[in-house]
């Protein structure tokens, strides 16, 4: 019986090919997953300091806003805030204050507030006789770090 | 699908690989960014803008309308809720994360109108399905021994609701969970718009048909949130619904203007002065109460 074996050393090259690549995939996906991890566990660190700026009188809204922000990106975020309410946002990233700037837009995209106009402070409350439609949007601090984790959390209370 | 969910984790991954190595490349210097020394920076809206998934919309507490409902006078009415017993016969993810929200929004209502017991009683239904979804932490023993120890006193019990929804939330968002974080969201809206419909047909209350008309904003913001989703066959169902919903709600009238806000520096507070007027006829109220109506039955059936 003659067999043909011709594919057997092509095999053994791909093999050491596909062995030297998987390591190399391997090793990459290893220090991302592991970066991923990371960058959670920073997320959450500064969560956890971000919460404190929501105080007892503000129930949560039941939602954790984070995104990873490399540069000058912004992150969007679609809300309504109800009339007769007074609602709290608390916006973070990095362990000490005034390292992110948040600014809210109307539908019309009017800017309604932002906290760079007060020394980027980490929190501010908005009391709403109407509904509102709007866009929070926040950015890192341009003179600060070139990545980072940010957090916002809401909060609000009847008038 | 698939090959959009590895996109978004392969983009999540670099980024937080970039992350990662700015940390490590930093070790032993300031890792937070300073204070801009020049004072305040207006912001840049030519920036790029991100998109990570569910997390850009947001989608109101249930526990604020039915504070509206409460303030309005209406009674308690329990025949509006789902039962706490119907936790048993949720057996697929999709159900069981729809009615985690559905009785999430529940829990708030019955909390308002003081019957504890009650809102125990929803809190366990929440834990077991929260549990079966493995949603560590959130909802566990020591939550529910505290919710129980703080029986009566609602204020702390509404903000211990709150603060388990928003743990969940970030467990979820942790764990490349989106789909069920939104489907929460999306059951405790649903669950309060029926109670919205429900109250505005017995009385007409123009703050509750004020409050369901400004749902649609709600509306869009949950629609684009499930979108990413509806590769999954549920989802996809719910969202045709919900599309339905939105031609109805297509004809609410909403007249917005804008007004200069004022704020109050010392205090940190700034008051929005902006004005909206919603308008929605009888007609309209009719449809999104059957619409809305169908579409719970079909999420705690």
């Amino acid at each position: 019986m003659n067999m043909n074996y011709s594919h057997v050393p092509i095999a053994i090259g791909n093999h050491k090919k596909i062995n030297s690549m998987s390591k190399k995939t391997f090793f990459t996906l290893a220090i991302a997953l592991s970066a991923f991890f990371t960058a959670n566990a920073q997320c959450d660190s500064i969560a956890s300091l971000c919460r404190k700026n929501i105080s007892k009188q503000y129930i949560s809204d039941g939602q954790s806003y984070r995104a990873l922000l490399v540069n000058q990106e912004v992150a969007e975020f679609s809300a309504t805030f109800f009339g007769g309410s007074t609602y709290r946002i608390a916006a973070c990233s990095g362990f000490s204050d005034g390292n992110l700037i948040f600014s809210i837009y109307d539908q019309d995209r009017n800017l309604l507030f932002t906290n760079s106009e007060h020394k980027n402070a980490p929190y501010w409350d908005f009391k709403l006789n109407s509904t509102l439609n709007c866009t929070i949007e926040a950015q890192l601090n341009s003179t600060g770090g070139t990545s980072g984790c940010a957090v916002l959390f809401v909060g609000f209370k009847q008038k | 699908m698939v090959s959009s969910t590895l996109t978004r984790l392969r983009n999540l991954v670099w980024s937080a690989a970039i992350v990662s190595l700015f940390l490590a490349g930093c070790d032993g210097c300031d890792r937070d960014p300073k204070p801009n020394p020049d004072g305040p920076t207006p912001p840049d809206t030519a920036n790029q803008v991100v998109s990570v998934g569910g997390a850009l919309f947001s989608i109101p507490s249930p526990v604020q309308t039915s504070m509206l409902i409460k303030e309005t006078g209406a009674k308690y009415n329990n025949g509006m809720l789902n039962s706490a017993k119907n936790a048993e016969k949720y057996t697929t993810k999709y159900k069981k994360a729809l009615n985690v929200g559905v009785y999430g929004a529940d829990v708030g209502y019955v909390t308002l109108y003081d019957n504890s017991q009650d809102a125990l009683g929803y809190m366990k239904s929440v834990r077991k399905l929260s549990d079966e979804l493995g949603i560590l932490g959130a909802f566990d023993a020591t939550t529910i021994d505290r919710f129980q120890s703080n029986l009566g006193k609602k204020d702390s019990m509404l903000a211990m609701v709150g603060n388990a929804y928003r743990a969940s939330d970030a467990f979820l968002k942790d764990k490349d969970k989106n789909d069920v974080g939104v489907l929460i969201l999306a059951g405790g809206w649903i669950e309060t718009l029926y109670f919205t419909t429900t109250i505005a047909q017995s009385s007409s209350n123009p703050r509750v048909m004020e409050r369901l008309g400004e749902q649609k904003y709600t509306l869009d913001n949950l629609i684009k949130a499930l979108n990413p989703y509806r590769g999954q066959e549920e989802i996809a169902g719910l969202l045709d619904q919900l599309y339905e919903l939105a031609y109805d709600f297509d004809a609410v009238a909403v007249e917005y203007k804008y007004v200069k806000p004022t704020t109050d520096e010392a205090n940190k507070i700034t008051t929005i002065n902006s004005t909206s007027k919603v308008t929605i006829t009888k007609e309209h109220l009719k449809s999104i109460s059957d619409k809305i109506a169908a579409i719970r039955n079909t999420i705690i059936g």
